[in-house]
C-alpha cells in the first residue's frame, strides 16, 4: 500500500482504544473474535455475532429436512406443519384428537398455541399451505422458506436473548473479561448440534431451551418466582424439559431449605408453578373442556412405546446388543428398571444441589441431570442428546481454560457424530459434514487436549474410531447380514463417550461445590 | 480489525465452510453456461469450440479460459462423467453441483494468494491497514452473490488482476504479463487496459528522464523488447492456433456481440439507468411541456429491458456516443498518469477507468462493478478523502447486486451477508483510514450526505423486494429494478465525481 500521508492519530482517538494489544487465545475462535475486544466496538459485538450465526443457520438451512419428498409419513417437518393446520382450521376440543395416525398432536399446550399463531401468518400468506387434508406433505419451496423463517424467529425470541442474559450474568460471575465473553457466547452460539437439528432436520427445540435458559438467568439474578414460571413454560412447550426438573427442584428446595427453612418462599414457589400450569392449560380447558387436559397428558407421555426409539446412544440400546432385554423381559418391567436406573443416575446431582444450592453450579446440574436421563430413561431419541449437550456448552460463560474448553468441545464433536445416521437419512450429509468440521476446527479441537493423560486418550481415541468408522462406512458400505453395522458402532463409541462425558462433569459439578470461590455467595 | 488477526488463513476457513454450506443454493444460467464449456471442451477438438451451438449458452470467453475449463474437465470425468456430454443440457446431478461449487472455492485460491501478498508486501505502518482491506476482498459480498450464489469464476480472475496490480510497483514487466494473460482469460479487463498501457509505457519502457520538453523520450529498448516479446508471446499462445484455423472472425462474433442493447437485462447502475429513468419520468410530464413522445417507445413491452433500448422523448444513444464519453473520461486520469506514473496514481487511473467505462460503457454488466470494487479497495485507506468516496461505492456497488439473487431463499443472505460486511468493514476502514488534513467540519459535510444515501437503501431493498410484489403483482416488473439501478447510479457516480477530484488535484 502506498501511503502519501504519514499516519496520525488523533489523541482521542488512541485513547479510546486501549485493549489493543491483548494477544487472542489461541483457538480460532477465539483469533476471529478478537477484533471485537476493543472498548470502542463493544456494541459490534452482539449483532455482528448474531448476524453471523444467523447466516450460518440459514446457509443449514438450505438443505434438506426430515421427511423432504419422503412419501408416505414425510417427517418432523411435515408433523409441525400438520401441527399448525391442525391448531388453525379444528376447534380446541379436537386437537389432541384428530387423526393420531397421521402426526397427531403429542407435544404440551404451550406447542400447540406456538403453532397456531405460526400457522395463523403462514394462512395469511399462502392458504394452501395449511389446508387440512389436501396439504399433507406438501413440498413448496416457499413454504419450507415460511417455516425455516418460523425457526429462526422463533430461536431469535426466545434461546438467543437467554443464552445472552446468561453470558453476561454468568461470565460476570465467573470473571470472565469482555473478550472473554465474547468468545463464550460465540462458542455457545455456534453449537453444531442445535443448528444442525433445528435448522437443518427441523424441529422447534430452541424455544424449549430459551425458556429453559430464562428460567436460569432468573435464578441467576434471584428473581425465584419469575425462574419457575419460564422453567414450568419450558416443560409446556416440550416435555423433553422435564430431564433438567429434577435438578431445577432439588436446587429450589436448597434454596427454601438453606441456611435457614423458608416456608414462605416454598409456598410461594410452589403457588407459582401450579398457577403457571394453570394458565398454560387454561385455553383447553376454556375453549376445549376440561378433558382435553387427560388427553394432552396421554397424548404427551406415551408409555405404550417401546424402551427406545431407533439407535440410540443410551444404556438400554448399547447393552442391547450383548443382552437381548426385550427376549427376556416384558415391557413393564423394563419400564420400571429404567426408572430405578434413572432415579440412582439422578441422586448424586440432585444431592449436591440440594446440599449446595449455589448459582455457579446450575448448567453443569442441568447437564449430569440430563445426562442420567439420557443414559438410563424410557422412550429417548438421539436428539435428545441436545439436552445435557446445551447447559454443558453453556459452561463455557464459566471457565475458558483449555482443559475445560476441550472436554465440552469433545463432547460436542461426539454429539454431532451421534446424529450422523440422522442426517444421513435426512440428506444432510453435506451440512453435518461442513457444520461438524468447522466447529472442531473452531475450538481448536486437536491442539487443544486436557490436561491429563487419561483426558489426552480418551479424546484422541474416540476421535480415532469416529474417524475410523466414517472411512469404513464409506469404503466398506453395506454389510451382508449386518444392516446396521455402522449405526451399532456408532452407538456404542457415543455411549462410551457419553458415560464419560456424564462423570467429567458430575466430577466437575463437586469440585465446583466444594471450591472455596463459591462459599461467597 | 485489531492487529493482524484473525488471520487470512482463519476467515477463508471460515468463509469456505459458508460457501460449501451455499452448495444447495439458487444458481442462475450462468451455471449451465460453464457446465456446457466444459462439456464442449472436454468432448470437442479445439477447432470446433467457437462453432459448437448445441446449447444456446455457446462459449464466448477467450481461448485461455476455455482451456481452464477444458483442464477442469479432466477432474470433472472423476465427479460425474454425464455432465461432460454436451448433448445433456441443463444437466446438474449433486455430484455435479458439487464439482462445479468446488471449483469456483477452490480457484479462488489464487486471490487468497494474491491476498496474501499484499499483506505481506505492504510495510509495517500500513500493514494493518492492507490486512483489513485483504479480509475485505475475500470476504466481498460481490463475490458471494456473483460466484458462489449465482456462479461465476471471478474470485480466480481477481485474483490474477490483484497480482499483477501488487507487482506493478516492483515488477511491470510481471504485471504486464499477468494482465495479459487476463484479458486471455475474460476480454472484459479490456476495460482496464489504457491505464496499464499508459503506466508500463511510461514507467518501464521510458526512462526516469523522460520529457516531453524539450524533447527527451529517453526510451528503454530492453524493457520494451522485453515487455514486447512477452505479451506478443501470451496472445499468440491463446490465438495463434485460431488464427491459423482462419477462425478469427468466428471467434470475434462470440467475444463481441454487438448486436446487444444499450443497458443490459438488470440495469448497471450507469449513467444510461439515469437517462432511462429520466426518460421514464419525462413520459409523464411531456405533455404539459409539449416534448413530443416516440409513440414506439411507448409501447416496446420490454421497456429496454433488453434488446435496442428506444427512448420516449429524449434523444437515442449510438454506440459511438458511449464510446467516445467512455474514451473522454479515461482520458482525464490518464494524462495526469502519463505526467507522473506513480503507483499510487496507476491505481487511481485503473479505478478510474473502470469508473469510465462502467458508468457510459454500452450494454455493461452489472456484475463489472466489481471492477471498480477491487481497485478501488487498494486505494480505500490512503486517506480520509478517498475512504469518503469509497463508502457510497461500497453500498450501492453491492445493492445494485440484489436483483441478481431473486428468489425467497437467497433474500435473508445477500442481505444480513452486505449489511454485516458494511457494518464491519466500513467500521474497521473508519477507524484506520488516517485523519490527516481533514477537519471535523468538513468531515461532516462529506459523511453526512452518506449517511442520507445509506438510510435510503433501507426502504428502498424493502420496497422493490416485498411491497412492490404486494402492490403490483407481476405488473410493472421493470420498476424495482430501475428504481435499484437509478439509486446505485446515484451512489456510483457520487463516488466516482469525488475520486476523480481527489485524484486530479493530490
Amino acid at each position: 500500500m502506498a501511503s502519501t500521508t504519514p499516519r496520525k492519530k488523533r489523541p482521542t482517538r488512541s485513547a479510546r482504544s486501549v485493549s489493543f494489544s491483548l494477544p487472542p487465545l489461541k483457538f480460532p475462535l477465539a483469533r476471529l473474535v478478537h477484533p471485537l475486544q476493543s472498548s470502542t466496538s463493544q456494541w459490534l459485538v452482539l449483532p455482528v455475532l448474531l448476524m453471523i450465526a444467523f447466516l450460518f443457520r440459514w446457509a443449514v438451512g438450505l438443505g434438506s429436512y426430515s421427511g423432504m419428498a419422503a412419501p408416505p409419513m414425510h417427517g418432523d417437518f411435515e408433523a409441525q406443519r400438520h401441527w399448525m393446520e391442525i391448531t388453525t382450521k379444528l376447534p380446541v376440543r379436537e386437537w389432541y384428537w384428530h387423526d393420531l395416525q397421521w402426526w397427531g398432536l403429542d407435544y404440551p399446550p404451550l406447542t400447540a398455541y406456538h403453532s397456531w399463531l405460526v400457522g395463523l401468518i403462514g394462512s395469511k400468506i399462502n392458504p394452501t399451505w395449511f389446508a387440512l387434508h389436501d396439504s399433507r406433505g406438501v413440498d413448496d419451496p416457499i413454504l419450507k422458506v415460511f417455516m425455516r423463517v418460523s425457526v429462526v424467529a422463533s430461536e431469535y425470541l426466545t434461546y438467543i436473548p437467554a443464552i445472552v442474559l446468561f453470558v453476561r450474568s454468568y461470565g460476570a460471575r465467573s470473571g470472565l473479561n469482555s473478550y472473554e465473553k465474547s468468545i463464550a457466547f460465540a462458542a455457545i452460539l455456534m453449537n453444531p448440534s442445535i443448528m444442525l437439528i433445528d435448522h437443518g432436520h427441523f424441529q422447534f427445540n430452541t424455544v424449549m431451551f430459551g425458556f429453559a435458559f430464562l428460567a436460569v438467568d432468573c435464578f441467576l439474578t434471584d428473581h425465584l418466582l419469575w425462574g419457575s414460571f419460564f422453567f414450568v413454560c419450558s416443560l409446556c412447550f416440550k416435555q423433553m424439559a422435564l430431564y433438567y426438573a429434577p435438578a431445577v427442584f432439588a436446587y429450589l428446595l436448597g434454596l427454601c431449605f438453606f441456611p435457614k427453612f423458608d416456608f414462605g418462599r416454598l409456598f410461594m414457589l410452589g403457588a407459582t408453578v401450579i398457577a403457571t400450569f394453570m394458565v398454560m392449560f387454561a385455553p383447553l380447558v376454556v375453549f376445549g373442556g376440561p378433558e382435553q387436559v387427560k388427553q394432552c397428558i396421554i397424548r404427551v407421555f406415551p408409555f405404550a412405546r417401546g424402551l427406545w426409539e431407533d439407535k440410540v446412544a443410551n444404556f438400554w440400546c448399547a447393552s442391547n446388543v450383548a443382552i437381548k432385554y426385550k427376549e427376556y423381559f416384558d415391557q413393564s418391567q423394563l419400564q420400571l428398571a429404567s426408572l430405578l436406573a434413572t432415579l440412582a443416575g439422578i441422586m448424586p446431582t440432585c444431592l449436591i444441589l440440594f446440599f449446595y444450592p449455589q448459582k455457579r453450579l446450575l448448567p453443569l446440574g442441568l447437564a449430569t441431570c440430563a445426562w442420567s436421563f439420557f443414559l438410563f430413561s424410557f422412550q429417548v431419541h438421539e436428539k435428545s442428546v441436545l439436552l445435557p449437550l446445551l447447559p454443558l456448552t453453556l459452561f463455557h460463560a464459566g471457565s475458558l481454560d483449555t482443559d475445560t474448553t476441550s472436554w465440552i468441545t469433545w463432547v460436542n464433536n461426539i454429539a454431532v457424530f451421534s446424529l450422523w445416521p440422522l442426517l444421513k437419512r435426512d440428506g444432510l450429509a453435506l451440512q453435518y459434514t461442513v457444520i461438524g468440521m468447522f466447529y472442531a476446527w473452531l475450538m481448536g479441537t486437536f491442539q487443544r487436549l486436557p490436561k491429563g493423560w487419561f483426558g489426552k486418550l480418551v479424546h484422541l481415541g474416540s476421535y480415532a474410531a469416529v474417524i475410523g468408522l466414517h472411512v469404513a462406512e464409506q469404503v466398506v458400505g453395506k454389510v451382508e447380514g449386518l444392516p446396521d453395522l455402522w449405526t451399532v458402532g456408532n452407538v456404542l463409541v457415543c455411549f462410551g463417550c457419553y458415560v464419560l462425558a456424564w462423570g467429567w462433569a458430575l466430577q466437575r459439578l463437586w469440585n465446583e461445590a466444594k471450591s472455596p470461590k463459591n462459599k461467597t455467595e | 480489525m485489531s492487529g493482524l488477526y484473525p488471520s487470512l488463513k482463519d476467515v477463508t476457513i471460515v468463509a469456505t465452510a459458508f460457501k460449501l454450506l451455499l452448495l444447495p443454493a439458487y444458481k442462475s444460467t450462468d451455471f449451465e453456461v460453464h457446465r456446457n464449456w466444459l462439456a464442449l471442451t472436454h468432448s470437442l477438438p479445439v477447432q470446433k469450440w467457437y462453432y459448437e451451438n448445441t446449447s444456446e449458452w455457446t462459449l464466448d470467453y477467450p481461448p485461455f479460459f476455455a482451456a481452464f475449463e477444458w483442464c477442469m474437465s479432466h477432474v470433472a470425468k472423476y465427479f460425474d462423467p454425464r455432465m461432460l456430454e454436451v448433448q445433456n443440457l441443463g444437466y446438474d446431478s449433486f455430484n455435479t453441483v458439487l464439482f462445479q461449487r468446488l471449483s469456483v472455492i477452490v480457484t479462488e485460491l489464487v486471490m487468497v494468494y494474491a491476498l496474501h501478498r499484499l499483506v505481506a508486501n505492504s510495510p509495517e505502518f500500513t500493514k494493518r491497514s492492507a490486512h483489513a482491506i485483504a479480509l475485505s476482498i475475500l470476504l466481498s459480498p460481490g463475490l458471494l452473490i456473483i460466484d458462489h450464489i449465482h456462479f461465476q469464476y471471478n474470485g480466480f480472475m481477481y485474483g490474477i488482476l490483484l497480482l499483477s496490480l501488487l507487482v506493478a510497483k516492483s515488477s511491470p514487466l510481471l504485471s504486464g504479463i499477468l494482465f495479459a494473460a487476463l484479458l486471455c482469460f475474460k476480454h472484459i479487463y479490456l476495460y482496464l487496459a489504457p491505464a496499464y498501457f499508459i503506466y508500463l509505457l511510461r514507467a518501464y519502457c521510458l526512462g526516469p528522464n523522460f520529457s516531453i520538453w524539450p524533447p527527451n523520450p529517453a526510451i528503454q529498448f530492453f524493457n520494451s523488447l522485453k515487455l514486447g516479446v512477452s505479451i506478443i508471446t501470451i496472445f499468440a499462445t491463446a490465438f495463434a492456433p485460431f488464427v491459423w484455423w482462419g477462425q478469427i472472425p468466428q471467434l470475434l462474433s462470440r467475444l463481441f456481440p454487438f448486436a446487444r442493447g444499450l443497458c443490459h437485462a438488470y440495469w448497471a447502475p450507469n449513467i444510461w439507468a439515469m437517462y432511462s429513468f429520466m426518460d421514464r419520468c419525462l413520459i409523464l410530464i411531456a405533455p404539459k411541456l409539449g416534448l413530443a413522445i416516440n409513440q414506439a417507445a411507448l409501447s416496446s413491452g420490454t421497456r429496454g429491458l433488453v434488446g435496442n433500448t428506444s427512448f420516449a422523448v429524449l434523444p437515442d444513444i449510438t454506440p459511438r456516443v458511449t464510446f467516445v464519453l467512455t474514451l473522454l473520461f479515461m482520458a482525464l486520469p490518464l494524462v495526469k498518469l502519463f505526467m507522473h506514473p506513480t503507483y499510487e496514481n496507476f491505481l487511481g487511473s485503473v479505478t478510474l477507468c473502470a469508473f469510465s467505462s462502467f458508468l457510459f460503457g454500452w450494454h455493461v454488466h452489472e456484475k463489472a462493478i466489481l471492477l471498480i470494487i477491487f481497485p478501488f479497495s487498494l486505494l480505500a485507506l490512503n486517506s480520509r478523502h478517498h475512504l469518503s468516496s469509497f463508502r457510497p461505492l461500497a453500498v450501492a456497488g453491492h445493492v445494485s447486486l440484489f436483483p441478481l439473487l431473486f428468489t425467497p431463499a437467497e433474500f435473508p443472505i445477500k442481505t444480513v451477508y452486505t449489511v454485516l460486511w458494511l457494518i464491519v468493514f466500513l467500521y474497521t476502514f473508519d477507524k484506520l483510514a488516517p485523519s490527516g488534513g481533514v477537519n471535523e467540519y468538513r468531515r461532516w459535510l462529506m459523511d453526512r450526505p452518506a449517511t442520507l444515501f445509506v438510510i435510503v437503501a433501507i426502504p428502498l431493498v424493502t420496497y422493490c423486494s416485498l411491497i412492490h410484489g404486494l402492490v403490483f403483482g407481476d405488473r410493472l416488473g421493470f420498476m424495482p429494478l430501475m428504481f435499484m439501478s437509478s439509486y446505485s447510479a446515484v451512489g456510483v457516480v457520487a463516488s466516482w465525481v469525488w475520486l476523480m477530484g481527489v485524484y486530479l488535484s493530490n
